[in-house]
């Protein structure tokens, strides 16, 4: 029997060729071309993302010879701020420090002892601690207690008064009583 | 015109009825199909290989870049931390008040009939600047007067340095008691003065004030 010049078994035939066509075009994409493609298209992306980090790192490397220049004087200058507290604990060192200090200055029985130490909240001073202390002087005499603070003042510069009390005493008059609570910005150990 | 037999119709026909069989049309242009794919196979294959020596190449690069480049970025992320909180050191240290030179002014003001008996300072928070009470006491024949006049040095005084200055009497009243002053005999009057003042005016916050000058050191 014959159906517009082919026959039956014709038109099987074709229809079989045409499915292994369909068939072999699959088994190609899927399993050969695809794989491979997708192959081709991951190392493309990688070699992209390599070299546009060789070429950033050209420009990251500058940049970070530049910002060393441009840092020196921070760096040295952070190096002198650092330099200021003494090794170890805080509690060790600054209060002989401020006894010591007052001594030079010609008053004594300066006494000082730490109120509190909070951590900073600011992000950039997350290396360093506020500690208070309170500084106690029995006797002074105001021209020298003024001087010495002035002294202090420029000597300890990461060190400010936050509360000052003078007190004139009452069997000496021209000596006073003087506390002080004094901030110090102190770098973690 | 000779008559012309083809005895052999049927076979010819079965022979051209084999030619056009679609299975071996079908078969060979499948093959042709399957040669033209294999070389495609092919070319793209050699495309991927010459892609993935690019790859090599590239990364034999960054891995010799990578530890230089890995240490520059470390390094600037460490300088930057040093620029940052220096900054903000800096800023705490220039914006520091200073009490060398207010009680230098304050004694300047201290006139031989009167006299302090306290002094109690705050430096407020945030930059809100300082307040002081001064407590003393005072002799003349207008001792209130006396006390006045202190404020208004004061006044004057603290004036020259900072900005905002109010001195006000929180407490200001006579006392009974006689004081004797270069022979002479005055009476006696015992003050409280409320003192306040801004120091910063000139930098309102510690991001400004670091584009300010530092002060000069006291003395």
């Amino acid at each position: 029997m014959k159906t517009g010049g082919l026959s039956k078994d014709q038109i099987k035939k074709i229809s079989l060729s045409a499915v292994g066509v369909v068939f072999l075009l699959y088994v190609y994409f899927t399993f050969f071309l695809g794989p491979l493609a997708r192959s081709r298209n991951t190392m493309l992306t990688a070699i992209n993302d390599k070299q546009a980090k060789l070429n950033a790192s050209k420009g990251e490397m500058s940049k970070a010879a530049t910002l060393e220049v441009q840092a020196k004087a921070a760096t040295a200058k952070f190096a002198a701020l650092k330099g200021l507290n003494s090794e170890g604990a805080p509690i060790a060192w600054f209060p002989p420090r401020i006894k010591v200090f007052f001594a030079n200055e010609q008053i004594d029985k300066a006494g000082a002892r730490l109120e509190t130490s909070v951590a900073f909240k600011e992000p950039e001073l997350s290396g360093w601690m506020k500690y208070n202390w309170l500084v106690e002087i029995p006797q002074a005499d105001y021209a020298a207690l003024g001087k010495a603070i002035a002294d202090l003042e420029n000597a300890e510069p990461l060190l400010s008064i936050t509360k000052l009390t003078i007190r004139a005493q009452t069997e000496q008059a021209q000596f006073q009583t003087v506390d002080f609570v004094a901030t110090n910005y102190i770098q973690k150990k | 015109m000779a008559l012309h037999l083809n005895l052999l119709h049927e076979e010819i026909s079965e022979q051209r009825q084999r030619q056009r069989d679609p299975l071996k049309i079908g078969v060979m242009v499948l093959i042709a199909l399957g040669a033209i794919l294999f070389l495609y196979y092919m070319f793209s294959a050699y495309r991927t290989l010459e892609v993935k020596t690019r790859l090599s190449g590239v990364e034999r690069d960054w891995a010799k870049v990578e530890p230089q480049v890995t240490a520059a970025q470390k390094r600037s992320a460490e300088l930057n931390d040093i620029i940052k909180t220096t900054k903000v050191l800096e800023d705490y240290i220039e914006n520091r008040f200073y009490w060398g030179p207010f009680l230098q002014k304050v004694s300047r003001c201290v006139a031989p009939n009167t006299q302090l008996t306290s002094i109690d300072g705050n430096v407020q928070d945030d930059y809100k600047g300082v307040t002081v009470s001064i407590e003393g006491t005072a002799a003349g024949r207008e001792p209130r007067a006396a006390a006045e006049d202190l404020r208004q040095m004061l006044v004057e005084q603290l004036g020259q340095s900072y900005k905002d200055v109010k001195i006000e009497f929180k407490a200001l009243e006579d006392l009974d008691t006689i004081v004797n002053i270069g022979g002479t005999n005055m009476a006696m009057a015992h003050y409280i003065l409320n003192v306040s003042f801004n120091p910063y005016s000139a930098a309102k916050s510690p991001t400004a004030a670091a584009t300010t000058e530092r002060p000069a050191k006291q003395r």
